[in-house]
């Protein structure tokens, strides 16, 4: 293996953080071109199968993780899952920051129609969303953070599909718009003389 | 079940929930009148008879539920908005509810995919623990020379315990009205035409000088030296003495 290769496996290991390119290359002082050229390297050397680290782009930079195949192992020795459950309520939450942020707690709340307080606390509790600034209304903006992009194996936000996917065709919508009018309207006539 | 078939008996309407929308839209009810607490406590009752929660359903209804409070508080609330909202036609009412309902509804789809997408991530490890001390700290042999000398931590800290100079604060005016001296006019005033105009008192004055002779007003009204009324909101109040003898009698 090269020795910048080499160098760049001893940052992975050292940094609790994935490390970018730019990172990376300031910290070795070679260009990008052959800090790329070196992680491919290291993908190589780290291919699963070979290693009992994988060498992975996620967060938008580089990271040493474990193999899944110790993933046994590795509860038994730290004591913990991976990751706690997440309600219904915490997702929910989350999907909200992650498409909208910086989003405040009160448009969060305005969103779900219901208090947000709960939610945001605990997604606060394990670092996946972190405060960012305030609004104009001084109200507390939040962002997801880096952890929560490791968690759900995103590269960057920009990796979440389009929300409007999910969105009802335009027939249907105009359907559930009539469904409150017409339905209350024929029903209004049946009982008035 | 839909909760636009939930069945409601309250005091101004007995339907389903979904006519009782439609007329609060149309305004054929009157949102005021309307106890939304009554139709919350329904739908508990509902739930508690199915026996299960059915959470689309639960949803839905909180979210209409909570369009309501909103109209409804905005009605309640004597602003520029209410006019607006009360010139809303139903259907855009309607839309405004819907586009609620729709919000929800994306991230609720959202929060779905989310949930899929940590469940088919790889079951792998990232390392978590922050860089071990020695490898944060830096040595004190490192460290520039002299940084520790006790002497230069000792000024450094004693530059903290030291208190700043007292700020001069003798060009600021603090406006200095008391209860007492507007009792003391409004007394006086009154004791010459036994009749006033709170406007004509405060005349020219500051808001602190306008709020303390308020004050001074509901006190003199606590002794019943004065009364004083006002025909409508925001016009004049007049003060009149209740009776030279009670003045008088606590001079």
């Amino acid at each position: 293996m090269s020795e910048l290769a080499r160098t760049i496996e001893a940052l992975l290991f050292l940094s609790s953080e994935p490390l970018s390119v730019a990172e990376l290359s300031a910290a070795s002082g070679a260009s990008d071109d052959v800090v790329e050229a070196a992680l491919a390297e290291l993908a190589e050397a780290f291919a699963p199968g070979r290693r009992g680290l994988l060498l992975r782009e996620v967060a938008g930079g580089y990271t040493l993780a474990s193999d899944p195949v110790a993933e046994d192992a590795a509860r038994e020795l730290l004591g913990r899952p991976r990751h706690g459950a997440l309600t219904p309520a915490q997702l929910e939450t989350l999907a909200i920051v992650a498409y909208l942020e910086p989003v405040s707690r009160p448009e969060i709340a305005r969103i779900r129609g219901v208090n947000a307080e709960s939610p945001v606390a605990s997604l606060l509790d394990r670092g996946l969303v972190s405060e960012s600034g305030r609004s104009e209304f001084g109200a507390v903006l939040y962002r997801t953070t880096a952890l929560f992009l490791k968690l759900f194996d995103l590269q960057s936000l920009e990796d979440l599909p389009d929300p409007a996917q999910w969105d009802p065709t335009p027939e249907q919508r105009s359907d559930l718009r009539e469904r409150l009018l017409a339905a209350g309207e024929a029903r209004a006539g049946a009982s008035s003389p | 079940m839909r909760i636009a078939e939930l069945e409601l008996d309250l005091d101004v309407f007995s339907g389903p929930f979904d006519l009782l929308l439609t007329l609060v839209l149309r305004e054929e009810v009157d949102l005021r009148e309307l106890s939304l607490a009554e139709v919350v406590i329904s739908y508990i009752d509902h739930l508690e008879a199915r026996g299960e929660l059915e959470l689309e359903a639960t949803t839905e209804f909180i979210v209409l539920v909570a369009a309501l409070l909103e109209l409804k508080s905005r009605l309640l609330l004597p602003d520029g908005d209410a006019e607006e909202l009360l010139e809303l036609e139903p259907a855009e009412a309607a839309e405004e509810l819907l586009a609620r309902m729709l919000d929800a509804r994306r991230y609720r789809s959202a929060a779905a995919h989310l949930a899929e997408l940590l469940a088919l991530a790889p079951e792998v490890r990232y390392r978590e623990a922050p860089l071990p001390p020695e490898l944060r700290r830096i040595d004190l042999e490192q460290a520039p020379a002299g940084l520790w000398d006790p002497a230069i931590l000792g000024r450094a800290l004693g530059d903290l315990l030291t208190l700043p100079a007292r700020l001069d604060l003798s060009h600021v005016l603090v406006a200095r009205v008391s209860v007492a001296e507007r009792i003391a006019l409004l007394r006086r005033l009154l004791r010459k035409g036994g009749e006033l105009s709170f406007d004509e008192v405060v005349e020219g004055d500051d808001r602190m000088t306008v709020a303390i002779t308020l004050f001074a007003l509901l006190e003199l009204y606590k002794r019943g030296e004065v009364s004083w009324e006002q025909p409508k909101s925001f016009g004049e109040i007049t003060v009149r003495a209740a009776g030279r003898a009670a003045v008088g009698g606590r001079r």
